[in-house]
């Protein structure tokens, strides 16, 4: 029995080794090591220079008594609750659109992808331009049809929308090809099937294609979660969190506390505590969409 | 044929060869290494490294008195180098501290990152040379040095010259407007505003303000607004006093209020201008430093007409105007072979012949006793009287607290500032409530 169990390496488990090797010592260097040292920070105060010193649990006394941080995340769900839902009607609405036998299909498919695969900050530049509120693109066209001039990064109400809308065009075309790619699997024999029951456009769209897209949907919802709640660059380059601290988002709260003021271990604290909460609301929306289906 | 005789006088020889070789020798060898030992101990020329700022001014100030210093000093000579460049100072001397790169010398040291530097065990202690306090009592008031003192009571920073913040103004629009004389009080500030501000051109827009501010909260900004007026209305004092927070006080309630009737009533746009908006007459007031004159000075109009007064106090208030002097100080790094070389330059970095050489070049004051009234400084005030009133000033001046959590503290207030003051959202009371909870909160997460 034992000697069956017994495992008899062979020369082409040597090979696997070396193939895997780069990525166990990347693992180790870029998540492993950065992962356990990060979790050492939590009981310490750190700033890089002077020596690490223990605090015990002060970090964490400090995380539940920070206002700022607990304002961090409320306007990170806000972001969550406009960009989530805008960003999967519009994908969805011209996934279907595009799935649809179209001229100049390819080009539009390649426009609205576009905008996914160019860099983050370029794109955050070229929209604070569109928004300035004296000379932005948008506030000129609203006067020219005689609406008035929308404050829309420098209002505390204005600002958060204005980032998800911007979030939104951004990452729409990664949930189109998504979602493309589902539209594609549903098989033609059920539209048929609903043709001749007399199903309208609207009917098969609702019974046939959001039930057969449900699992599409589940990683679309999950990914556009986790993306939502690393909002850093949008706020970081165009607002600096504010105006009163409005875009202010959990990330960037995260970064300034490591390295604006320099608290590495109050910043690994904070760092774990919202992986935690990502993870938490992850499951919880698996969970109700999944059941939904 | 060769003798025994003959073969031991030739082995004798030898020997006495041999012996008076190895001598010879071990003579080299035991004086060499005793010769370089000396050489350790006393060096003929000690090289010191020494850091200013990197701007062109002090440069140039720190290349002159570097020059003069090495030929007068031909066993002690300086290697002048301006902090290499990066978003602040403090960050490279910092990153400088971790690397054991520090020079021996920087001139640039800024009281609120002195925590940091001291913690981390940078620095050498200064009162630990015999003639510092001579020294420093005869540049400074006891109570103004006592400002400079670290927590562990002792000093590691030589108080150098400071930036008092001051309220510049133009003269012929407050004239033009009914202004006889420069507000003292917030009254006498409101008041002048509701004259000065107005649409100039009546296009239905404000096109002339009291004044600016950057709305933007970012810490440092709220030197030029709260903290050189709640400096002034609350008779000197800082945020902190030690470990504790004083700022939630009627001055600072007084200071957000005032700035918030400012915007509320149009006052102060609320807006980010490009250029210089005082000089191109379109404010009648701004908050700042010396460095300032020398700018308006090279670019203003003609007819441009200005003056200097101290900072806008709360109407009852009674005493000497204060306000924030952005000091820079003088340090030594502990790891300095040369301690005693580096304190003797130090102390001829702040000789009166150097601070007049501060003065002339760079536009900034240095923080002496009886500037003013020094007949060595005097042929210079008097050619530059716009300086002479913040010389004046300098010695009612206070830093900033030496906390590594004052930056955090100041980016608390900042985010009030801009809720109540700017936006209105909040009342003063409730922004001073909350600047002081949360600099609580990190005050008591950062106790040792």
């Amino acid at each position: 029995m034992i000697k069956k169990l017994r495992y008899r390496f062979k020369s082409s488990d040597t090979i696997g080794f070396w193939m895997v090797l780069p990525y166990v010592i990347y693992f180790f260097l870029f998540i492993g090591f950065p992962l356990v040292f990060s979790f050492i920070l939590i009981f310490h105060r750190w700033n890089i220079v002077t020596p690490m010193q223990w605090i015990g649990l002060r970090n964490f006394y400090r995380l539940f008594h920070d206002v700022q941080f607990f304002l961090s995340l409320k306007n990170t769900l806000i972001f969550l609750l406009i960009n989530i839902p805008l960003q999967i009607a519009l994908a969805l609405l011209l996934a279907v659109l595009l799935n649809q036998r179209i001229r100049l299909r390819g080009f539009f498919r390649a426009v609205f992808f576009l905008p996914v695969i160019v860099s983050g900050v370029v794109i955050t530049i070229l929209w604070q331009q569109l928004y300035a509120y004296e000379t932005g693109l948008l506030n000129l066209l609203l006067m020219k049809i005689g609406i008035t001039k929308i404050p829309w990064l420098n209002d505390p109400d204005w600002a958060m929308p204005s980032i998800a809308i911007m979030a939104t065009w951004k990452n729409v075309g990664l949930y189109i090809v998504l979602f493309l790619v589902g539209l594609q699997g549903i098989p033609r024999y059920l539209y048929e099937a609903a043709e001749i029951d007399g199903a309208k456009p609207v009917q098969q769209f609702f019974h046939i294609t959001l039930p057969a897209l449900n699992n599409t949907m589940v990683l679309v919802v999950v990914l556009s979660t986790i993306g939502g709640f690393s909002l850093f660059i949008e706020p970081f380059v165009m607002t600096g969190g504010g105006p009163m601290n409005s875009t202010l988002s959990a990330m960037l709260y995260i970064y300034n506390q490591a390295f604006y003021f320099g608290h590495m271990g109050y910043a690994a604290t904070l760092g774990f505590f919202f992986a935690f909460i990502v993870l938490l609301v992850v499951l919880i929306q698996r969970k109700v969409v999944e059941r939904k289906d | 044929m060769i003798t025994w005789r003959f073969y031991f006088e030739m082995m004798q020889h030898q020997q006495r060869f041999i012996y008076l070789s190895l001598l010879v020798v071990s003579l080299l060898f035991s004086c060499k290494p005793k010769s370089s030992v000396q050489n350790q101990a006393k060096p003929k020329i000690v090289h010191l490294t020494y850091w200013c700022a990197s701007n062109q001014n002090e440069i140039n100030l720190a290349q002159k008195l570097v020059e003069k210093w090495n030929r007068d000093h031909p066993k002690i000579q300086v290697t002048l180098q301006p902090i290499p460049a990066s978003q602040s100072s403090e960050e490279v001397l910092l990153a400088a501290i971790a690397g054991k790169t520090t020079p021996d010398i920087c001139s640039n040291m800024w009281p609120g990152a002195m925590d940091d530097f001291i913690s981390s065990g940078g620095l050498v202690q200064l009162d630990q040379f015999p003639d510092f306090y001579e020294y420093m009592r005869q540049r400074l008031p006891n109570d103004l040095l006592e400002t400079f003192r670290a927590p562990d009571g002792h000093y590691y920073q030589i108080p150098w010259k400071t930036n008092p913040v001051m309220m510049m103004y133009n003269k012929r629009m407050f004239r033009q407007c009914g202004v006889l004389h420069p507000p003292r009080t917030y009254s006498e500030y409101l008041q002048a505003a509701r004259l000065v501000t107005k649409d100039r051109d009546g296009d239905g827009h404000i096109d002339q303000w009291m004044g600016y501010r950057d709305i933007r909260p970012v810490w440092w900004q709220r030197f030029f607004d709260y903290y050189c007026f709640y400096i002034a209305a609350s008779g000197g004092k800082t945020l902190l006093n030690g470990s504790e927070i004083i700022f939630d006080n009627e001055a600072s309630v007084r200071v957000f209020r005032f700035f918030q009737e400012l915007y509320l009533n149009g006052f102060y746009p609320k807006t980010t201008f490009q250029g210089d908006n005082f000089l191109a007459g379109n404010l009648a007031t701004q908050f700042c430093g010396p460095w300032n004159v020398i700018h308006v000075e090279k670019f203003k109009k003609p007819d441009f007409e200005y003056d200097i007064a101290p900072i806008p106090v709360p109407d009852d208030y009674q005493g000497p105007t204060y306000t924030y002097g952005d000091h820079k100080n003088i340090s030594i790094f502990s790891t300095t072979r040369y301690p005693q070389a580096a304190w003797e330059f130090a102390k001829y970095l702040i000789t009166p012949q150097s601070d007049l050489k501060l003065l002339e070049i760079c536009s900034q004051i240095p923080l002496r006793k009886n500037l003013t009234g020094d007949p060595l400084f005097q042929d210079y005030f008097c050619k530059n009287p716009m300086l002479e009133k913040f010389a004046e000033q300098a010695l009612f001046t206070r830093g900033v607290d030496g906390s590594s959590v004052l930056k955090e503290i100041f980016d608390g207030i900042s985010q009030e500032y801009e809720a109540c003051a700017v936006y209105g959202k909040r009342t003063p009371e409730e922004a001073v409530k909350n600047a002081t909870n949360r600099a609580q909160v990190i005050m008591e997460w950062n106790q040792p």
